[in-house]
């Protein structure tokens, strides 16, 4: 074997034809090593190999057929040109190779070895600029990210300075200000503060292009949400004449989102509702669950406003993009990264947006989010060979912060607490929920536990050992433990008529059902028994 | 009562003075550094109550005076509020696991600031008892 030769890879079936493009890759200029093979599958094994300089590929084979073939070569071996050689002169399959990424189409009675020849070092060079400008456009991209993220964090300091003396001047720090110097110094915080928002929207935007975006997950019951948002944004819809209002279904289940994220994501769209919504108009916000869609929950915010003209239509969750025509108030103009942020975010909780919107009528936006739902996590925990386990158990982990001093610590220290507390249990038997939404200070974690009040007493103990062991807890945590058994449904007793009737049709899919049921009705219970009370969740708040 | 002395640590000297402003119209006691080296002296001179810490400084950046403050027996019992431009997401966790007692970004809320330093001060942490 020479080390300057060509290394070919030839994957061609027809002895005749391997033996005639040998013969014209020996005729031609180059040094080549032919290693030819007859079936796709020895050709990617031999890619698995070794990377050849070229790939001269047959596309029927005894193995595989047309752009399949080419396609699982082209997947086996990214990076290395591809050179198709057919019998077939069809010029409609050889554009479609060529955009999915053949480097060349020759028809094998028309090869000669100079043509040949040439194919194969174009075919090189080809694949060598296309490496770099791939290289040189991700490279770019880093560069971009690393620079946003540098501007966003430089700028932040001279908007520090600006926040910082224009408060102390409007909180009459330097001495009394006229109502008239209030005004105008009111008027520079708030573009102040746009351009923090912006400042702010540009790193995150930045990040999300990079997949940089961590979510923190909770269970929340989204009318929650909704109402903060909405209670945040009445002013704002309120000074403009625009109603606000919200539609609940009450009986939504909880979703698995970060509140955080989809606070921003309402804030948003409202914000985005009543700026297009003359005075006298109204954007309403709905939460509701689908039928056919019993995965998710669907929020939608609807305005009676201007409309998305046609052409916009497919712009509106790009980057950067913002309707300059229908922005009349250019003082609340942002940089146009709303939408697409709340794209990202939606998607990244593995839920979906879209608008529907006709010119002069209005615009509603939907989102879905993953409903939250303990039955199918508890389902094989709590179950064992077809039925449900003997007892279960609710343990209640609350934190408490043992002075205002813990405050600036608090998320640090119950995160990890969380993730103390998933080790300390089995993970085929007991559930840590994920954190419901917290109110205050305090943090409740939850634990459904297969076992009975009396062994529950060693894993309550083994349990606060470790998270006293946590660093801080024991100066910045009160811990309360508690443990209340969890009523499980009757199997026997619960459906006599089902019972009477299935009981020796052994039917297996109906126990299955009956069995899915009882998990229902357990997570049901669980869930009652995880809320608070209504009269602790007030004393916490107002302390 | 003797008021609490704050030490104010932030290259920016405009920024010191913007923040010296506000703590003295709180009744607070301030002292300042502008960069990691003097931070210490300043902290070993001056015994403040509490210190308020930029992370990007010359001569020893923010997590270097956090180390430094955490292994002198004479300044590891002293609260530290990290104040910075920077990223929360990259440099929260890494500031409070150094040891700071809070963490904010500029520019921070007033009044939110003024809520921490308030419980964050020594004296407001009587009802704490301390760690055998």
């Amino acid at each position: 074997m020479n080390d300057q030769s060509t290394q070919v890879l030839l994957i061609e079936d027809n002895p005749g034809d391997a033996d005639l493009v040998r013969l014209r890759l020996v005729e031609g200029k180059s040094l080549v090593d032919v290693n030819c093979v007859n079936r796709l599958s020895d050709g990617l094994a031999a890619l698995k190999e070794r990377s050849p300089a070229v790939i001269l590929l047959d596309l029927n084979l005894p193995d595989s057929h047309g752009a399949e073939t080419y396609r699982k070569v082209l997947e086996s071996a990214p990076g290395v040109p591809v050179v198709i050689l057919s019998g077939q002169d069809d010029e409609v399959l050889a554009i479609k190779a060529l955009h999915q990424g053949v480097q060349d189409y020759l028809v094998k009675g028309s090869i000669s070895s100079s043509s040949l020849d040439r194919a194969m070092r174009y075919a090189v060079e080809r694949q060598a600029l296309l490496r770099s400008l791939e290289m040189g456009r991700k490279q770019q991209l880093e560069f971009k990210n690393q620079f946003l993220s540098h501007v966003s964090h430089e700028l932040r300091t001279p908007l520090t300075c600006i926040h910082q003396y224009v408060t102390i001047l409007l909180d009459g720090l330097a001495g009394e200000i006229q109502p008239e110097q209030r005004d105008h110094l009111k008027t520079i915080l708030r573009s102040v503060n746009q351009l923090g928002a912006m400042v702010r929207d540009l790193l995150e935007a930045t990040r999300a292009e990079s997949g940089k975006i961590r979510l923190a997950p909770r269970c929340i019951a989204i009318g929650d949400l909704i109402q903060s948002a909405v209670a945040m944004m009445q002013a704002t819809a309120g000074q403009k004449g625009v109603g606000l209002e919200v539609g609940l279904d009450t009986t939504l289940p909880l979703v698995h989102a970060d509140p955080d994220r989809i606070l921003g994501i309402l804030i948003n769209l409202i914000d985005n509702a009543v700026k297009f919504t003359p005075s006298g108009g109204a954007v309403t916000v709905k939460a509701c669950a689908v039928a056919a869609d019993p995965e998710f929950a669907y929020i939608s915010v609807t305005d009676t406003g201007c409309g998305i003209a046609a052409d916009a239509k497919p712009l509106i969750f790009e980057r950067l993009y913002q309707d300059v025509n229908a922005v009349v108030d250019s003082s609340r103009k942002g940089l146009g990264l709303g939408l697409f942020m709340a794209k990202e975010l939606v998607g990244l909780h593995g839920g979906r947006i879209w608008f529907v919107s006709e010119p002069g009528e209005g615009t509603v936006f939907s989102f879905t989010l993953p409903l939250y739902s303990l039955a199918k996590l508890l389902f094989p925990i709590i179950t064992h060979q077809g039925r449900l386990r003997d007892a279960v158990v609710l343990l209640k982990v609350v934190l408490r912060p043992r002075s205002e001093a813990s405050r600036g610590r608090w998320k640090d220290i119950s995160q990890r607490c969380l993730e103390t507390l998933h080790r300390c249990v089995y993970l085929d038997k007991d559930l840590v929920l994920p954190p419901m939404a917290a109110a205050g200070l305090e943090e409740t974690f939850l634990v459904v536990a297969s076992t009975d009040m009396e062994r529950v007493q060693t894993m309550m103990t083994r349990i606060r050992e470790q998270l006293e062991k946590v660093a801080d807890v024991n100066t910045h945590v009160r811990l309360d433990l508690t443990a209340a058994a969890v009523t499980l449904p009757d199997p026997g007793g619960r459906d006599l008529g089902s019972e009477n009737g299935s009981k020796h049709a052994g039917n297996h899919a109906g126990n299955e059902d009956s069995l899915k049921g009882q998990v229902q009705e357990v997570a049901n219970r669980v869930i009652e028994m995880a809320r608070p009370a209504p009269a602790a969740r007030r004393s916490s708040k107002s302390h | 009562m003797a008021s609490s002395k704050i030490l104010i640590v932030d290259d920016d000297p405009d920024l010191r003075q913007a923040l010296k402003l506000r703590l003295r119209a709180n009744h607070y006691d301030t002292v300042h550094a502008g960069d990691g080296y003097s931070a210490i002296a300043q902290a070993h001179k001056e015994q403040p109550n509490l210190i308020i810490l930029d992370l990007g400084l010359p001569a020893g950046d923010g997590y270097v005076v956090l180390d430094r403050l955490q292994h002198d027996d004479k300044l590891s019992s002293i609260p530290v509020i990290v104040l910075t431009a920077r990223d929360p997401q990259s440099s929260e966790q890494r500031a409070l696991q150094a040891g700071a007692a809070a963490f904010f970004q500029k520019p921070a809320d007033n009044a939110e600031l003024l809520e921490v330093i308030r419980a964050t001060l020594p004296r407001a942490t009587t009802v704490t008892p301390m760690p055998s």
